[in-house]
């Protein structure tokens, strides 16, 4: 006989606890990481890290120049970065293949240690990109490199979806064997237009607390730079759009002070000048500043800050009779502002093509990587020494 | 900012494009004789296995790269309308009114923002500490109490669906935006909004006048969802 008594809990019982339930699962979820982010922020503030011994003005002295070996069989080569390794040694990475978005582009790699660079090896191409992803990826494109503190190598890599460079987007890797092999970690999110037309092709930029900004730009008709922020982990810890043109790319981040952060970048526009923003709240805020008096047709950008102080730029140069890419020329600042050219680095015909510079301070030596004639990659090397020193 | 790991990335993309397609193929299927459960069964069950097809033969491989991962709400929105199937009703309404103003909206903004013809950055706020997870409580609480008090239940749940896989799990991406909104989503609520305005417009000159403003009459766990709860996540980001 049925108890009157014992009645089954009503559907409208049931939902109602289901909801509240729900309802408490995600304001507990959401305070937890409120309070393990609020933990991590109270103990950590990230600015941008500044390196500085004997300050001062420089000479530059060319040491070496040569081409890092090619990998067989890819006569198309395009967009190097570089990573420092311990021991005054260093990675170079780039992607090489039949041609320019060709399904057989692949990211290579080379070590410079001892003076020389190593033989390339493999390092990410479509198929083993896609087969970690668990979908599918249709051209690899510009790598872009990061040491961080505990010698972890991360790599940014350019992989498209459906589309052209429009539909790009970036994959990072990580390697915890100073660059023999790579795991990839994620794609990064940073557009909700199916997470597509963001970009890598410039150096990140070290934070105090040992994160780093990497440079991102979107290109899908209108063209900006923006930055990502990782921490010490490489966790990504913010995205932030640099100004508000609509007409700059690629943009090269340099620490001006440890609240003043300046971005040269690549320009779009008719103005045909290296675009110039700023930041002097930590990178919280970006102004457009006027552009550089330096000619630029359109092509990529590299910049550092010596640990003298001083600022060194790569740039295609265009005068007389020369076409957008066929003068790469390194300029010298004090201040970000004022320009002075040091060498012209690769010089030729119009038509010829020095482009996608990158470069590294590697205790009292410069290196520089660039595409030479889209068909290797050249590196050049250079002795920094104080003024007036021999 | 906190992301998902790859791992569960994959997993929920395989689940949720599965639910995307055997959605879409009960939609085809909308003008034939009316579904048996079974059939819808093996839709679902068929395209959870085909999802589940390593590398390449998976449709997800495809899916993956164009699309890269749905919504939640998006997901949420087809598993709504496998249930009605599932219960018979063929003719219930694709999306509320009020829901599909507000992705329209939302994602009118949001797109003009991302493409940089705005620089409000409300992408980037769906990943801030602050104000995403507080909108993210706020809807799971407005969600929950439109469900408790059978109000527009079907999409509420989805919603909520959508906030806790966001709250709990961070999926799709560790953007609140990612979580509610995705191109696909934002054209289905177009299309319904041009649909509606389009039966509206047609009774209009054939002079009858509409009953409830020219919508199928939606059962009782279909009714429009207030506008109070959607609009509190547009103040929200739009505050940033």
């Amino acid at each position: 006989m049925e108890n009157p008594a014992i009645t089954r809990p009503s559907r409208h019982h049931a939902i109602l606890f289901g909801c509240l339930l729900l309802a408490v699962l995600v304001i507990a979820a959401e305070a937890l990481r409120w309070r393990a982010a609020h933990r991590a922020t109270a103990t950590a503030g990230a600015v941008p890290s500044l390196t500085t011994s004997n300050p001062g003005r420089v000479t530059l002295t060319e040491l070496s120049h040569a081409h890092i070996p090619a990998p067989r069989g890819m006569p198309s080569a395009h967009a190097s970065t570089l990573a420092a390794l311990p021991g005054n040694r260093m990675l170079a990475f780039w992607w090489a293949g039949s041609r320019e978005s060709g399904p057989d582009v692949k990211v290579f790699a080379s070590t410079w240690a001892n003076g020389a660079w190593s033989a390339p090896s493999m390092v990410v191409s479509r198929e083993s990109l896609g087969a970690e992803l668990g979908f599918g990826v249709r051209r690899i494109g510009n790598p872009v490199a990061w040491t961080d503190r505990a010698g972890r190598i991360h790599l940014y890599v350019v992989a498209t979806g459906l589309g052209g460079w429009a539909a790009a987007r970036i994959a990072h890797l990580v390697s915890q064997d100073q660059g023999k092999h790579f795991h990839v970690r994620r794609i990064l999110p940073t557009s909700p237009l199916f997470n597509t037309s963001a970009l890598v092709r410039t150096a990140p930029l070290a934070l105090s607390d040992g994160g780093w900004w990497l440079p991102v730009y979107f290109e899908i008709g209108n063209k900006y730079p923006m930055l990502m922020a990782f921490d010490a982990d490489g966790n990504p810890t913010s995205l932030a759009r640099i100004g508000n043109s609509t007409s700059t790319l690629q943009p090269a981040l340099v620490a001006v002070s440890k609240h003043e952060v300046r971005a040269v970048m690549r320009d779009d526009s008719e103005q045909q000048l290296v675009q110039h923003a700023a930041s002097v709240d930590g990178g919280a805020t970006w102004q457009d500043l006027p552009a550089l008096n330096l000619p630029n047709y359109s092509t990529s950008v590299a910049a550092i800050r010596l640990t003298s102080g001083q600022f060194l730029m790569l740039h295609n140069h265009v005068e007389g009779g020369a076409s957008a890419r066929s003068i790469l020329r390194l300029s010298i600042s004090n201040d970000m502002r004022t320009w002075r050219t040091i060498a012209d680095i690769a010089k030729g015909p119009a038509g010829d093509e020095f482009s996608y510079p990158s470069m590294q301070q590697v205790g009292d030596e410069l290196h520089i990587t660039y595409t030479w004639q889209r068909q290797a990659i050249a590196h050049h090397r250079y002795r920094i020494q104080p003024e007036g020193t021999t | 900012m906190i992301l998902p790991d790859l791992a569960s990335q994959i997993v929920y993309g395989r689940i949720g494009w599965a639910i995307v397609a055997a959605t879409v193929v009960c939609a085809l299927w909308r003008r034939a004789a009316p579904m048996p459960r079974a059939t819808l069964a093996a839709i679902v069950a068929g395209a959870l296995a085909l999802m589940a097809l390593p590398g390449n033969l998976s449709p997800a491989w495809y899916l993956g790269l164009a699309f890269q991962y749905p919504s939640g709400l998006l997901v949420g929105c087809c598993l709504l309308r496998l249930t009605q199937r599932w219960n018979g009703l063929r003719r219930s309404q694709a999306m509320p009114r009020t829901l599909a103003g507000v992705l329209a909206g939302a994602g009118i903004l949001l797109y003009l923002d991302a493409l940089g013809v705005l620089t409000s950055g409300y992408y980037y706020a769906g990943f801030g500490g602050v104000v995403a997870p507080l909108a993210a409580i706020v809807l799971a609480i407005a969600c929950a109490a439109a469900i408790m008090l059978t109000h527009a239940r079907g999409h509420a749940a989805a919603v909520l669906g959508a906030v806790v896989l966001f709250s709990v799990l961070r999926l799709p991406t560790g953007n609140l935006w990612d979580a509610l909104l995705d191109p696909l989503l934002f054209g289905w609520a177009l299309v319904a909004l041009l649909a509606g305005a389009r039966r509206r417009a047609g009774r209009q000159t054939s002079g009858r006048v509409p009953a409830n403003d020219g919508e199928p009459v939606p059962g009782a766990a279909l009714q429009p969802l207030a506008a109070e709860h959607f609009s509190s996540l547009k103040e929200q980001v739009g505050g940033q």
